[in-house]
């Protein structure tokens, strides 16, 4: 086996490719901004949207970058007057497909829609602004059909006007999540995404994972839950976290608008689930800022009902428990239990409290329940 | 005497084991009940382990497929370009009543109108009478020249193993198991200089080669039977009446390559063909040119007919795996190839019917006999063996003719088929069925062969030539066969998939520019992107209609967008 | 976790035992799923056909608490069939032969009796876990809560051993832990036998590391678990209690003696973030700032250490948990609780946790760490026992099968086992808060099986009456085939069916984990309710 570094020529400079990598891989890393809509790192590549195509000296046709491997001494340009025009009009026809893009008011980029949807939900429209994408151009009958009312799971929102077939959704459920709940019905123009039967995804083998949502780059499938948030004001921001629910511990991104908690999206790059969440992770958010949560200390009155008090009355209150337990039964009559579901900072000072405060490891936590 | 109806146990125990299972299945399925019910479909899922809305969504991809009554008993009526000349409208009206649908052309265009109901194909006429007829025979060759595929062709007997035989048919084989090294068989075929008859003019003993020398296995020949691009009929005539040729060729392959099992992929609408194909095929195991140990050599070689279900793309190579092993037949990105990646991921030979009944006589009778088949006239000495044209539309003599390669177009039309109609004369012929788009003018002074074809920006393809006389509208042809392939189009790729819809609504209107400028420059635009960056033939080769048509008819063109833009108040 | 998620995709055999991944750690189930589409064979052992059975080649349904039984001859088949790994077993383990003179009468035929799976597939399941290249065990609670737990835990270690799978990528011993932070409470020390890092509370020297931290003696024996605790309660012995984020009273087994063992207390401080079951007993309750609010530390069942981030302000008054306890412990006259920031705290936890130590606030900033760590300049550890073992060779046990605290009779013939299910979480104090999950989830019902649901004369839909030794709980009735014949099934989510009302037949002697999985009811119909 040679050492020697194998290399393409990218646009005429000469880059190093590590075996298996594909035209569209290498070309990432060396930030060619290559175009795509049917691409997502986490998949297999598909080769559907053609906009990733690249001109390979040697061959006749352009090539799809993102199913061709990278062969040592291969001549690529990525972007030329010609690949650039049929980039344009592939996304003109995209475009020309689709609701929102066909039916963006008049100076509007084709394609824009809330980024509440999801995560990739900007990739279209933000192409169509990148190539100045008229949403007149090829003007005909539109694909794709939204399930409303047909489908009213709380969760995801199956706005199919907007579909434009990339099949991430498709892949990302056989791929990576496994549950294989949708696939593709019909063909050509007709194409619809589908679940068996046509039915309801409640009715069907989803589960609510949401990684087509997040996966989707026009916003055909949505957040149901975070689009009720779209009047609420504010730029959106978003904060890296680990979901709360089991050990897993998924990466996430909380997302927010001032003060309010409006969504949260997976963190691709989250290294123990790569993108991946489930139900209630993606879903099941809205319990922090709820109604029901403890806002102020409380303490057992004379009358034996909780009522509200400050923190130093209830401090002070527990405290002398303590104190009067230690006094009167010494450290074995006093125990802590710490949380399995609190951050470290909780559980180790829990535990410190016990040790320091009595000098007992009576301690334990809810591992056991 | 009461009738046994399969239980769906004992069809899901019928096919559980078998190789591709998935299609014979929802066949039976569909012929018992007439349609797939949602518990059939179920218990299909649950049986081959496919996921359930993966199978639902691939059954919807077939047209054939329905999942609702009247479905397969409901009659379907050919609607190809031919056939629409001849009466299909009003024959569909007619048969309205019975639930009567359109089937994209059906394969019998130098006898219109067939009409499929259950397994049986009929040919209508426009007033809605239906006879039931065998496949034509091709007439003798007008010249009285040697043929290769055709040579035993009318022979009635030919059909039977006994017949085959008496016209030194399986002498190939034999020479190719008993005397030859598969080695020797290559060279051979190499020597023959035979390629790919399906259209893509591939050179067979490369293809079989590379399956030779690739890792793994079992090794497979699939023989592309999905006879589907409009205007092309001659893979039914071999197969109809002279089915071991293809099985003789399959087998031949199967020892060049070392394969063991073979499949014949079927278009759907040629129901009559499989039981002649299952018959030849146990004649020949019988006989010991097909099965466990062919000819005593030691090899196993068995082959299995699968019906397709009424997809166009599955006639492309990949496709046409993918529905083979029971998945969405969408075309598989390659690299990879078949030869090494093919069914199941085991190196392939995919040969389309014609290439392999050439395969026979040529180890019989060797390569340069083959060679010296091609055309022999004036500065055309360089073509070798032959091919085979379906020719139809508005000509006197439609049939199949087996040409040498090189004959002149206008020697085929005029002087083997009797020229245009009384009084017409040739407006254009379609080239590769459809797929080659139109030539017209200077352009029918082509020879036939892809170099002379390619230089006016088409080609010979699967060598379907549908000739339109000037009675016709052009742009209404074009509108026809863009509406195919948008029918046809698999979805996978986006520039074929909106492409071909919206140059299909430009071509009848129904949307697009009303400036004539505007609406060539769209029809150009996705003409242009369609051709350079569809993932396969069908997006590449269908913006050649639209593109010939305005080329060669641009003031038909400019009538049609005049006219258009006058409705255009109606438009979407 | 010995070995790391991603892990998960590269086993040629997995063999998942007591663990319904795919609702209760849905994300780490989508990775065997996708070793499985790669090819991976794998073996799922569970009383209920969960849906994970869906995609292994082989599912073994085995009755409820027969697991010691089955792994048992599973060994039986190793060593009778030479599929030990010899060089492993002779370089990296103790007390084999004792093992493998001890599973020579306990053939997959015995077994079969016992688990009610057919011997060959004992053995068929031996031989794809055996003869793998790279064979790894998955497990969760259906393992662990039983009086067997450490058995169970124990036979599944021999089976690694036996083949040499430690130690290896896509190997391993793997526990899926149920909550975002146990593997973090466990590693802070929160737990009785241990100091922060696993340092243990009987081994005089961490004893005087601690005393001399903590700034006084600590007593250098193990303390007591919680389950001993509430039983001291009840008997009057114990007298004031911390719970920290705990709905005690719901998720622990045998309520009523729960309930009982808090209000025997003189003094409950629960800090939490809803009112709960728990809360109500309380003498004094302090509002927690939750998930979202709070800045810390979590580490997950992988031992990777990652951040936690406050996306939005605490509701009300709302405190974070170390502000609580510090502001408790100040007022105890406590030194050593000067924190001004979780950073603080969690820094003090890196510099007494030999596992921690090469780790702080900031470089665990991405999540790129598996414990331990021991210096600044180290990897990380993904996977454990690499280049041997803790405690130098692993030890093989010698296990016995028992049966279950309780077993069915005539008055409780029906076996009961409890778990989750994918859309509620615990108690549903958030899940239940979030909107939406009801559309899926709306009750709590009895999963059993339809041709019991006919012979119990029940009714799909319709209510039953189950009864434990322990209590009663009446609930809907779902006919589904999840569960078979014989074994119903419900999660302890809702509090309006509260089956730890059933619950606690026994605990495992060594981690007095109750035996939640196995609770022998009778189950009656009951009209309207």
């Amino acid at each position: 086996m040679s050492e020697r570094q194998h290399t393409i020529f990218l646009d005429g400079e000469e880059v190093p490719f590590r075996d298996g990598e594909t035209v569209y891989e290498v070309s990432e890393r060396h930030r060619r901004e290559v175009p795509t809509l049917c691409y997502d790192p986490r998949l297999e590549a598909f080769g559907a949207c053609r906009l990733c195509v690249v001109e390979v000296e040697g061959l006749r046709n352009p090539v799809a970058s993102c199913t061709t491997k990278a062969t040592a001494g291969m001549r690529v340009n990525t972007r030329t007057d010609v690949l650039e025009a049929h980039r344009k009009t592939l996304l003109e026809l995209v475009a020309s497909e689709s609701r929102a893009a066909a039916e963006a008011p008049a100076g509007a980029v084709p394609g824009t829609v809330d980024p509440l949807r999801g995560y990739a939900s900007q990739e279209l429209a933000t192409l169509a602004s990148r190539y100045e994408v008229s949403g007149e151009r090829f003007a005909g009958a539109k694909s794709g059909h939204s399930k409303g009312a047909d489908d009213d799971n709380p969760f995801i929102l199956r706005d199919y006007d907007l579909c434009i077939s990339c099949y991430r959704c498709v892949r990302v459920c056989a791929e990576r999540e496994g549950d294989y709940a949708i696939s593709v019905a019909n063909r050509g123009f007709h194409t619809q995404i589908t679940t068996e039967f046509d039915s309801k995804l409640s009715d069907s083998s989803c589960t609510f994972c949401g990684q087509c949502v997040q996966t989707c780059p026009t916003g055909a499938l949505a957040d149901k839950k975070a689009l009720r948030k779209v009047d609420v004001p504010g730029e959106l921001q978003k904060t890296r976290t680990i979901c709360p629910y089991c050990g897993v511990g998924c990466s996430v991104d909380i997302v927010t608008k001032g003060e309010e908690i409006v969504a949260v999206q997976p963190a691709m790059d989250g290294p123990a689930n790569e993108g991946a969440l489930c139900i209630k992770g993606q879903f099941a958010w809205d319990h922090v800022q709820h109604g029901d949560r403890l806002k102020t200390p409380f303490v057992r009155g004379e009358d034996g009902e909780l009522r509200p008090a400050s923190w130093d009355e209830a401090l002070d209150r527990a405290a002398a428990g303590f104190r009067k337990a230690y006094a009167e039964h010494g450290a074995h009559a006093i125990y802590a239990i710490a949380s399995g579901r609190a951050p470290h900072e909780s559980a180790y000072t829990v535990q410190k409290f016990i040790r320091a405060g009595f000098g007992t490891n009576y301690i334990d936590n809810c591992s056991r329940a | 005497m009461s009738r046994t109806v399969a239980t769906d146990a004992e069809i899901l125990a019928r096919w559980k084991e078998e190789p591709a299972p998935l299609l014979p299945l929802l066949h039976a399925f569909h012929d018992r009940d007439g349609f797939l019910s949602e518990s059939s479909i179920r218990g299909v899922a649950e049986t081959l382990r496919i996921p359930l809305a993966d199978l639902y969504g691939t059954i919807t991809f077939y047209h054939f497929f329905r999942t609702f009554p009247p479905g397969k008993a409901a009659p379907r009526v050919c609607d190809g370009p031919v056939c629409k000349t001849r009466g299909a409208d009003a024959l569909l009206a007619a048969l309205e009543k019975d639930g009567a649908t359109p089937m994209p052309c059906a394969g019998r265009c130098d006898e219109p109108v067939p009409v499929l109901i259950g397994d049986t194909q009929f040919v209508g006429a426009a007033d809605g009478s239906l006879v039931e007829r065998e496949t034509p025979r091709p007439a003798p060759r007008p010249d009285g020249g040697e043929e290769c595929v055709f040579a035993h062709v009318r022979d009635p007997a030919r059909r039977g193993i006994d017949g085959y035989l008496a016209t030194v048919g399986y002498a190939g084989l034999r020479r190719a198991f008993c005397e030859w090294t598969p080695e020797r068989t290559l060279e051979e075929i190499d020597a023959s200089g035979l390629a790919g008859r399906g259209g893509a003019g591939f050179p067979t003993g490369r293809k079989w080669r590379a399956v030779a020398e690739a890792a793994g296995g079992p090794k497979t020949i699939v023989c592309n039977a999905d006879e589907g691009e409009p205007g092309c009929f001659k893979d039914r005539v071999l197969m109809d009446h002279d089915p071991h040729a293809t099985l003789e060729g399959m087998a031949i392959a199967a020892r060049a390559t070392g394969a063991t099992r073979g499949f014949i992929y079927l278009r759907y609408e040629y129901p009559h063909t499989q039981a002649i194909l299952e018959n030849a095929i146990a004649e020949a195991e019988a006989h010991g040119y097909l099965g466990a140990d062919v000819l005593g050599s030691g090899q196993e070689f068995r082959v299995y007919v699968r019906r397709g279900a009424g997809a166009y793309i599955c006639g492309e190579e990949t496709s046409l795996l993918n529905s083979l092993e029971g998945k969405h037949p969408f075309p598989r990105n390659r690299p990879p190839f078949p030869v090494t990646h093919g069914f199941e991921d085991t190196p392939t030979a995919v040969n389309n019917v014609e290439t392999l009944c050439s395969v026979g006589p040529i180890v019989a009778r060797g390569a340069d006999w083959y060679r010296g088949l091609g055309y022999r006239g004036e500065g055309h000495g360089d073509h070798a063996g032959t091919k085979l044209v379906s020719l139809s539309g508005d000509v006197q003599r439609p049939g199949n003719y087996e040409v040498p390669i090189g004959l002149p177009l206008g020697t085929l039309i005029h002087d083997w088929a009797g020229g245009p109609r009384e009084g017409r004369t040739v407006q254009a012929v379609t080239m590769a069925g459809l797929s080659g788009g139109f030539l017209a003018g200077d352009a029918l002074d082509v020879t036939l062969d892809e170099p002379s074809i390619r230089a006016h920006g088409s080609f010979l393809g699967a060598a379907g030539i549908m000739v339109f006389d000037d009675s016709r509208n052009m742009v209404e042809v074009a509108a026809q066969a863009m509406s195919f392939f948008a029918h046809e189009s698999c979805g996978k790729c986006f520039p074929c998939r909106i492409g071909t819809q919206r140059l299909t609504e430009r071509l009848t209107g129904a949307a697009g520019p009303a400036d004539l400028d505007a609406w060539t420059a769209e029809v150009a635009d996705i003409g242009r992107t369609m051709k350079a960056t569809s993932a396969c033939g069908l997006g590449m080769a269908a913006p050649l209609v639209a593109e010939s048509l305005v080329r060669r008819f641009a003031s038909q063109v400019a009538a049609h967008v005049g006219e258009a833009g006058e409705r255009g108040g109606e438009r979407a | 976790m010995s070995n790391p998620l991603r892990d998960m995709e590269k086993p040629e055999a997995i063999f998942c035992i007591g663990t319904n991944m795919t609702e209760c750690h849905p994300v780490a189930a989508t990775r065997l799923k996708r070793a499985v589409a790669k090819g991976a064979r794998m073996i799922v052992a569970d009383p209920r056909r969960i849906p994970l059975a869906d995609y292994a080649e082989l599912y073994l349904p085995i009755r409820i608490g027969s697991d010691v039984a089955l792994l048992l001859a599973m060994g039986h088949v190793l060593v009778r069939d030479g599929l030990v790994d010899e060089d492993f077993v002779a370089a990296r383990t103790k007390d084999f032969e004792a093992f493998r003179d001890h599973v020579k009468d306990f053939t997959p035929e015995w077994a079969s009796g016992i688990c009610q799976v057919p011997a060959a597939d004992i053995e068929k399941a031996a031989h794809i876990y055996g003869s793998a290249g790279r064979a790894a065990i998955y497990y969760t609670l259906g393992i662990t809560e039983h009086i067997c737990g450490v058995d169970n835990v124990q036979s599944l270690c021999n089976l690694a051993l036996v083949t040499g799978n430690l130690g290896r990528e896509g190997a391993g011993i793997n526990p899926m832990r149920g909550q975002n932070n146990i593997q973090g409470a466990g590693d802070c020390g929160a737990i009785p036998a241990n100091f922060p890092g696993f340092q243990a509370c009987d081994d005089p020297a961490s004893v005087a590391k601690f005393s001399a931290l903590y700034g006084r003696d600590i007593e250098p024996v193990r303390g007591i678990t919680k389950v001993k605790a509430l039983e001291l309660a009840v008997e009057g012995e114990m007298k004031a209690m911390l719970i920290c984020g705990e709905n005690t009273v719901v998720s622990d087994p045998d309520r009523k003696h729960c309930e009982h063992a808090l209000k025997s207390l003189d003094h409950l401080v629960v800090i939490d973030l809803f009112p709960t079951e728990t809360t109500a007993m309380a003498d004094v309750v302090l509002p927690a700032t939750g998930w979202g609010e709070t800045d810390g530390v979590y580490t997950n069942t992988e031992r990777r250490v990652q951040r936690v981030r406050a996306a939005v302000p605490a509701q009300g008054e709302a405190k974070p948990d170390w502000w609580i306890i510090s502001q408790l412990a100040k007022r105890l006259g406590l030194p050593g609780f000067e924190y001004q920031s979780a950073r603080d705290v969690f820094d003090e936890l890196c510099s007494v946790s030999p596992i921690y130590e090469g780790l702080d606030w900031d470089r665990i900033d991405a999540g790129a760490y598996h414990w331990p760590v021991p210096t600044k300049d180290h990897p990380g550890t993904p996977i454990l026992h690499e280049d041997g073992f803790k405690n130098g060779r692993g030890l093989f046990r010698v296990i016995h099968y028992r049966d279950p605290a309780e077993v069915v009779d005539d008055e409780y013939p029906v076996w009961l086992t409890t778990g989750r299910r994918l859309e509620a979480y615990h108690t549903r104090t958030m899940t239940g808060r979030s909107s939406g999950i009801d559309y899926l989830l709306s009750e709590e019902s009895l999963e059993v099986h339809p041709d019991n649901v006919a012979a119990w004369g029940l009714q799909d839909g319709g209510y039953a009456r189950v009864t434990s030794r322990r209590g009663s709980v009446v609930m809907r009735v779902r006919a589904d085939t999840t569960s078979p014949r014989g074994t119903v099934f419900c999660s302890f989510s809702f509090g309006d069916v509260p089956v730890n009302d059933l619950t606690g037949g026994g605990y495992d002697p060594v981690t007095f984990t109750a035996e939640l999985k196995v609770c022998p009811v009778r189950v009656e119909a009951v009209a309207g309710a």
